[in-house]
C-alpha cells in the first residue's frame, strides 16, 4: 500500500500547441489560441473558439487510421496525447503489466452523431454511429489507437471536471495495488451540441475571455486532450501527485453557490490530503472559465482558503479556452510544465480587478514551485483540486478495511411509469416540472432506497450510466437541426450531461461528498460499485448511495427505463 | 393588454413547464422570482428565448432581463414598448 504517486510522462494537444513542448513555447510567448472558428461547422461564426489547430482528417493520418469510417475528434485527439505521454514514460513493453486507460469526457463521439443525426433517421447503413452519447466508445478509441489495445478502459463523465477527476481515480488504483501503470486525463472536441448549449446559458463571450475581470461576459470554449502517465514510487519523477479531493456544491445544475462552498471544500480536502499548508502553494492554475458566475464563486472560495495571501493564480484558459471535460488534464499539464521550468504562466486578458477580488498574475519567470494547485469545477457544482509536487511526497496511505465490512443496507429499482407518481411524496411539482422520466425514476429509486437505509444524507453518491441522459439529448439535437442554432432551449441542454442525476441527488439531499459518474457501457456499474467499495474501506465515508440508470428511445421519447439506487454502508 | 398578458403567461407555462398551472393562477403583480413563484436563473434564460422568439426583443445580457422580469405585469408593460414583431 501506499507508495509516491509519480508522473512519468505526458501528453497534450490543445488550441496552442500540438505537443508539450508547443504548449510550453506558447505560454512563455504569451500567445492565445484563441481566434474565429475554422474547423467546426456552425453558424455562430461571431463566437470565438480555442480549436486544435489539425483538421481531423489530419490528426487521422498522423495515427495512421486508414478507411473512411468517421471517427471522433475526442478519440483522435486523446490517442495522439496518450502517445506522446507513452513515448515521454519511455514505456515501450506493457507485456505482464495491469495497465488501465482513463478518460475524462462528456462529449464524447457527440461530434460524430451530430454530424449524421438527420441521415442516421433515414439510412440504414448509418445505423452503427452512435445515436447516443456513449462516452465510454471514445475511450476504446484512444487505447485502440495508441496502442493500448488490452488496457482496461474507464470513463468519467462529470462535465468540466471529468479529466481532473479520471487523474484522481488513476491515483487511486496505483495506491490500492488495482493497476501498475495508469494512463489517466481527458479528451474534448468542439461540438455543435455544447456550443449551442452554453450560447443558450448566455455564457460565451464574443470577445476574448477575461478571467478574474470586472468586465468579464463569458467564456471561450476550446479543446483538447492532455494524458499523464502514472507509475508507483519513480524517484525522479516529472511531478506527484501529492492531494486532490472531488466535492459537490450541491446548489444548483447549472449556477455556483454565492459562498464557493464546494470549490472552498474541494482545495480544503485537497490539501489536508496533501499534509500542506495553504501557504506552501506557490501557484494555482485556476478554473477561471470567465463567467461572471464563476469567477465570483471562486475568488469567494479562494479567500475562504487563502485569506489575503493568495499564491501566484492565473487562468490559462485564455491561452485554451475552456476544453470542458479535458481541461483538468489539460491544465494539470500546463502546471507540470510551469514546475518543471520554472515559471508562472501569466493571465491572459486582465486589467480590472473584480471588487474585493485578486490581481492574477501577469507570469513571472525564475519561480521555484515546490506545490502548484490545480482547480477544476463541473455543471452539477462538480468541484474537483488537485495538488503536484516537485519533489517525492512520503506517501503514506491509511490502511483500508476489509472487504467483508461492506453491506448493501438498502436497494431499490424503478423501471414502471406508474410507480413515479410516487414522487409526489418526496417533491413539489415546481421541483419536478424540468424532469424527464429517467430523472424522476432515479430520484425516486434514491429516496426509497434512503428511506429503507434510514439514512437522511449519503456520504457520497456514485453513478453509473452507459447512454446518459438520452432523450434530452436527443430533443436538444432535434432543436438544434429545426431551429437552424437559433432561439435553443437552455432547460434541454443544462439537463443533458450524464452526471446530471449525481447532481440532482446531491442537491436535493444536500450532499457536499464526492460525487462521481462513470460511463463505459455495460462495465459502468463496475466502476461504480469499486468506487463506492474503496471509499467506505477508506474510511472516506460511511454510507454511500450507488444509482445507475439507462433509458431507451421510441422516435425520440423514453420507451423504457431502468433505475436502481443501492446503499452502500460499512460496519 | 389583456390578450398579451394571457398569451405571455401561456407562452410562459410551456417554456418553464408549469405543467399544474393556468393562466389565472398566476398573479400578474406577484414576484416571479424568489419568494414568489420561486423562477431560477435557467428560467430567465427561457424568458430571454420567449422575449426573442414571440416579440422580437433581443437581450444580450442576462443581467438585463433583472428588472423586466419582476413580474408578469412588468414583462407585459417591456414588451408593450420594445416589440418589434
Amino acid at each position: 500500500m501506499g507508495g509516491a504517486i509519480s508522473i512519468t510522462g505526458m501528453g497534450v494537444i490543445c488550441a496552442i500547441g500540438n505537443d508539450s513542448q508547443s504548449v510550453l513555447d506558447s505560454l512563455k510567448r504569451k500567445e492565445s489560441g484563441i481566434g474565429p472558428m475554422k474547423y467546426l461547422q456552425s453558424v455562430h461564426t461571431d463566437i470565438p473558439v480555442g480549436e486544435v489547430k489539425l483538421s481531423t482528417g489530419q490528426m487521422r493520418q498522423m495515427l495512421g487510421i486508414t478507411g473512411d469510417n468517421p471517427v471522433s475528434r475526442t478519440s483522435v485527439m486523446g490517442a495522439i496525447a496518450v502517445r506522446e505521454a507513452l513515448s515521454q514514460a519511455g514505456i515501450k513493453n506493457l507485456e505482464g503489466k495491469r495497465v488501465a486507460l482513463i478518460s475524462g469526457t462528456t462529449v464524447g463521439v457527440m461530434d460524430v452523431t451530430e454530424q449524421y443525426f438527420e441521415r442516421m433517421k433515414t439510412e440504414p447503413e448509418l445505423q452503427y454511429l452512435p445515436h447516443s452519447n456513449e462516452c465510454g466508445r471514445s475511450t476504446h478509441e484512444i487505447a485502440e489507437y495508441s496502442g493500448l489495445g488490452n488496457a482496461r478502459c474507464c470513463t468519467i463523465c462529470t462535465a468540466c471536471s471529468s479529466a481532473l477527476n479520471a487523474i484522481m481515480l488513476g491515483a487511486d488504483m496505483l495506491k490500492n495495488d488495482e493497476a501498475d501503470i495508469v494512463i489517466a486525463g481527458g479528451s474534448e472536441p468542439l461540438s455543435r451540441y455544447h456550443l449551442n448549449g452554453f450560447n443558450s446559458l448566455m455564457i460565451l463571450d464574443r470577445q476574448r475571455c477575461r478571467p478574474f475581470d470586472e468586465t468579464r461576459a463569458g467564456l471561450n470554449l476550446g479543446e483538447g486532450a492532455a494524458f499523464v502517465v502514472l507509475e508507483k514510487d519513480v524517484p525522479d519523477a516529472l511531478a506527484y501527485v501529492s492531494g486532490y479531493a472531488n466535492r459537490c456544491d450541491a446548489f444548483h445544475q447549472t449556477a455556483t453557490s454565492k459562498d464557493g462552498d464546494g470549490a472552498y471544500l474541494a482545495m480544503s480536502g485537497a490539501l489536508a490530503m496533501a499534509g500542506i499548508r495553504p501557504e506552501d502553494i506557490k501557484y494555482i492554475n485556476a478554473h477561471g472559465t470567465g463567467t461572471p458566475d464563476n469567477d465570483a464563486s471562486e475568488t469567494a472560495a479562494f479567500r475562504r482558503v487563502f485569506g489575503d495571501r493568495l499564491p501566484d493564480m492565473s487562468s490559462t484558459k485564455s491561452y485554451t479556452g475552456h476544453t470542458t471535460s479535458a481541461s483538468g488534464s489539460v491544465e494539470a499539464v500546463i502546471c507540470i510544465l510551469a514546475m518543471l521550468n520554472d515559471f508562472v504562466p501569466a493571465s491572459l486578458g486582465w486589467s480590472k480587478m473584480i471588487p474585493g477580488g485578486y490581481v492574477p498574475t501577469m507570469g513571472r519567470s525564475g519561480a521555484d514551485l515546490d506545490y502548484v494547485m490545480c482547480n477544476s469545477f463541473g455543471f452539477g457544482g462538480n468541484d474537483s483540486s488537485m495538488i503536484l509536487s516537485k519533489n517525492r511526497p512520503s506517501g503514506e496511505d491509511a490502511p483500508i478495511m476489509d472487504e467483508s465490512r461492506v453491506r448493501v443496507a438498502a436497494r431499490k429499482v424503478i423501471s414502471d411509469d406508474a410507480e413515479l407518481a410516487l414522487l409526489k411524496e418526496y417533491l413539489s411539482p415546481m421541483e419536478t416540472r424540468r424532469m424527464g422520466k429517467i430523472m424522476k425514476a432515479s430520484l425516486l429509486s434514491a429516496f426509497e432506497a434512503m428511506k429503507e437505509a434510514g439514512l437522511e444524507k449519503p456520504d457520497a453518491i456514485v453513478a453509473a450510466t452507459s447512454k446518459g441522459m438520452l432523450e434530452l439529448s436527443n430533443m436538444f439535437l432535434e432543436e438544434i437541426a429545426q431551429n437552424k442554432e437559433e432561439l435553443l432551449k437552455p432547460t434541454l441542454f443544462m439537463q443533458s450531461t450524464h452526471n446530471t442525476i449525481g447532481s440532482a441527488i446531491a442537491i436535493r439531499t444536500g450532499c457536499h461528498g464526492y460525487n462521481i459518474t462513470y460511463s463505459q457501457g455495460d462495465d459502468s456499474y463496475y466502476w461504480a460499485e469499486r468506487d463506492a467499495r474503496m471509499l467506505l474501506r477508506k474510511g472516506e465515508a460511511k454510507a454511500v448511495l450507488v444509482c445507475s440508470f439507462d433509458e431507451n428511445l421510441l422516435d425520440g421519447r423514453t420507451k423504457d427505463f431502468k433505475a436502481e439506487s443501492i446503499i452502500y454502508t460499512i460496519d | 393588454m389583456e390578450e398579451l398578458i394571457l398569451n405571455l403567461k401561456e407562452q410562459i407555462i410551456d417554456a418553464l413547464n408549469l405543467e399544474e398551472m393556468t393562466p389565472d393562477q398566476i398573479d400578474n403583480d406577484a414576484p416571479l422570482f424568489g419568494e414568489g413563484l420561486g423562477l431560477d436563473s435557467i428560467d430567465a434564460l427561457e424568458l430571454i428565448v420567449i422575449l426573442d422568439k414571440f416579440y422580437g426583443i433581443k437581450l444580450a445580457n442576462p443581467a438585463e432581463g433583472k428588472a423586466v422580469f419582476k413580474s408578469i405585469n412588468s414583462i407585459a408593460d417591456y414588451i408593450k414598448k420594445n416589440r418589434t414583431k
